[in-house]
């Protein structure tokens, strides 16, 4: 028998601002410049953080919302025919 | 043929129905799903196809029809361009003198109103109009000042996007909208101040110290003159230009021009070229006129909507209509909107906090009321999921800003300043989100046009944000004043209107015909006491 999957738990904010940050040093960006907590500052880390952990959550809300695949396919460029003919629709 | 069967628009005006019922939405739907698949692959900035759209008309003969008001002579810079161009053609009116009231107020004025980041020597400016053609066919704009929000590039002025990361940024061409008024005659006549990188209003870069002033309170900074595009804003309601260019991904032409008293028009996505414009999303941004009243919007529209082979996005669009015959009042001595339209209003747009704009609302809407060729429609019931497909995640565009800008973002985190976590965001949103974003964009345009225009041709709207995500067109308009409670000042306030695709003209003829009726438009802010 293999074990039932369980919804796993949430992660925490320092799982998370620990994925933050390791995304960033990845693609080469020092967020350590910035201090660490200054409210006065134009930005800084806590704040940074904070605003990547609600996206990464965000991601949750994105993936719940069911859309019809079917909706909406991406087709072809249909302007330029209708620059040829100065067709404004059919 | 329209998709909007049992509309009631265009009957008995005797003018040719409006574009905004001439066009297929379906077409415009599928459209906008390309654009929007096109930019998650990638590949909408492809070198663009040798092709070149129907042109839009130049600047037409109603551009050149306005009455006069002999009062407003005394200072040239109150004229609207319209009378400006009028008196021009006519003869009664030198460029040169136009051109030098202009400069002779920015520089009086500006270094306490701080709309202008850069901006040429009142030489340039008087050697670029004396080599302006004199023919109005040809440069109906001549003598025009004009005010473009400092993220489009110019090659003889600096373009820094309001921004540490753009500091001393110095183009080697001219944005095609920039370049399309000058052909028509128009001088730049400074880059218009900017919130950080399109958010905000405008500051000191890199810090939170605000620079340029609300016109309407030109000696209390306190009072914002909203963002990001504050320096157009301001220029052209204290008079330091004609009219102006603004950038809108998220209400930053609406929010400076109700701010501050403007006609403003955001038109439909693609009508107005994106190339030569700092980027912040490929299918959210869009360029929009800002002035005085809405012919002088129309006049500036014209000018600038028109294809683009550089930008994609502009091409195959309807031919551009007359938009200054859009604006022109229409009726007589009893002005009436061009074709009748229903004119749907918000829930809850007169149950605002603030009483004494729920009250200028409810006279704007009477005064629309009172127009012949209008029904109000109150109330409209806003489409299915509403708020899940207008709010972050799904209403939002976290993603699109972080391509653009990696190298900036390596080289110092520090010089985006409070703007850093915008353009961060995109490397933590994952891939499916991000196509999720694009399907729920598709899902809430197709819904705004079966569900919300089904009831109303136009909308008076307190949630523009949708509007810059489905790229339909926005207007706004001052409807009266109020006190602002922090300064004590006397400020506008506006109404802003929205439209489905290619509805710019629809727009025009109703904030024309209520302008025709009001003053508010003519009102001018006062100048800086010191």
């Amino acid at each position: 028998m293999y074990p039932r999957p369980q919804t796993p738990p949430d992660p925490t904010d320092e799982e998370l601002n620990t994925y933050i940050r390791t995304r960033y040093r990845l693609l080469g960006i020092d967020i350590s410049v910035l201090p660490e907590s200054d409210e006065d500052a134009p930005m800084d880390q806590e704040r940074l953080l904070e605003n990547g952990r609600s996206i990464l959550r965000q991601d949750v809300e994105a993936a719940n919302f069911h859309i019809d695949p079917q909706f909406n396919l991406p087709i072809a460029f249909p302007a330029p025919f209708v620059a040829w003919t100065e067709e404004e629709g059919s | 043929m329209s998709g909007g069967g049992g509309r009631v628009g265009g009957r008995g005006s005797g003018s040719p129905a409006p574009q905004d019922e001439r066009v297929s939405r379906r077409w415009f739907l599928e459209r906008m799903a390309w654009v929007s698949s096109a930019a998650a692959a990638g590949t909408l900035f492809a070198r663009a196809p040798a092709i070149a759209g129907p042109r839009g008309p130049a600047v037409t003969p109603e551009a050149f029809g306005a009455d006069i008001r002999i009062q407003e002579a005394g200072d040239l810079t109150r004229l609207t361009m319209s009378e400006s161009m009028t008196l021009i053609r006519s003869g009664a009116l030198a460029p040169e003198d136009l051109v030098e009231a202009y400069a002779e107020r920015i520089e009086a004025f500006d270094g306490t109103l701080r709309a202008y980041a850069d901006r040429p020597s009142r030489e340039t400016l008087m050697a670029r109009l004396a080599g302006t053609p004199a023919d109005e066919r040809v440069a109906p704009l001549r003598g025009m000042c004009l005010a473009p929000k400092d993220n489009l590039y110019t090659a003889d002025l600096l373009t820094e996007g309001g921004s540490l990361v753009f500091e001393g940024f110095q183009p080697d061409y001219d944005a095609t909208a920039v370049s399309l008024m000058r052909a028509a005659g128009g001088l730049i006549v400074g880059k218009a101040q900017m919130g950080n990188l399109a958010g905000g209003r405008a500051r000191v870069y890199g810090t939170t110290t605000p620079t340029t002033r609300n016109a309407w309170t030109p000696d209390d900074v306190r009072y914002s003159p909203a963002g990001s595009s504050s320096g157009t804003g301001t220029a052209v309601a204290a008079r330091l230009a004609v009219a102006g260019l603004g950038t809108q991904t998220g209400g930053s032409v609406i929010g400076p021009s109700n701010a501050q008293g403007l006609t403003a028009i955001k038109p439909t996505f693609g009508r107005i070229s994106l190339h030569g414009i700092i980027p912040l999303s490929y299918t959210r941004d869009h360029v929009g006129v800002m002035a005085r009243d809405a012919m002088d919007a129309a006049i500036l529209l014209q000018v600038c909507a028109q294809p683009d082979a550089n930008d994609p996005r502009t091409l195959g669009l309807p031919r551009p209509p007359n938009y200054a015959l859009a604006a022109t009042p229409y009726g007589g001595d009893r002005p009436r909107v061009r074709w009748s339209t229903r004119v749907g209003v918000w829930p809850g747009y007169l149950d605002g906090d603030n009483e004494r704009v729920n009250q200028l609302r409810r006279d704007f809407l009477a005064e629309l009321e009172r127009n012949p060729a209008v029904r109000i429609v109150p109330e409209v019931t806003l489409p299915d999921d509403w708020e899940t497909l207008t709010s972050p995640p799904l209403g939002g565009s976290h993603g699109d800003p972080t391509a653009f800008f990696i190298e900036h973002l390596r080289e110092d985190v520090r010089n985006f300043a409070d703007r850093l976590p915008r353009f961060l965001n995109g490397m933590l949103q994952s891939a499916d989100t991000f196509v999720k974003v694009q399907q729920a964009r598709n899902l809430l345009r197709h819904r705004m046009l079966t569900q919300l225009f089904n009831q109303c041709d136009v909308v008076v709207t307190s949630a523009g944000g949708a509007f810059d995500g489905a790229g339909l067109p926005l207007a706004c308009m001052p409807i009266g004043f109020d006190t602002d409670e922090t300064t004590g000042a006397r400020v506008p306030r506006g109404a802003t209107l929205g439209a489905p695709p290619f509805g710019e003209e629809r727009l025009l003829a109703v904030v024309a015909a209520y302008q025709a009726v009001t003053d508010f438009h003519r009102e001018r802010a006062p100048d800086p006491a010191a």
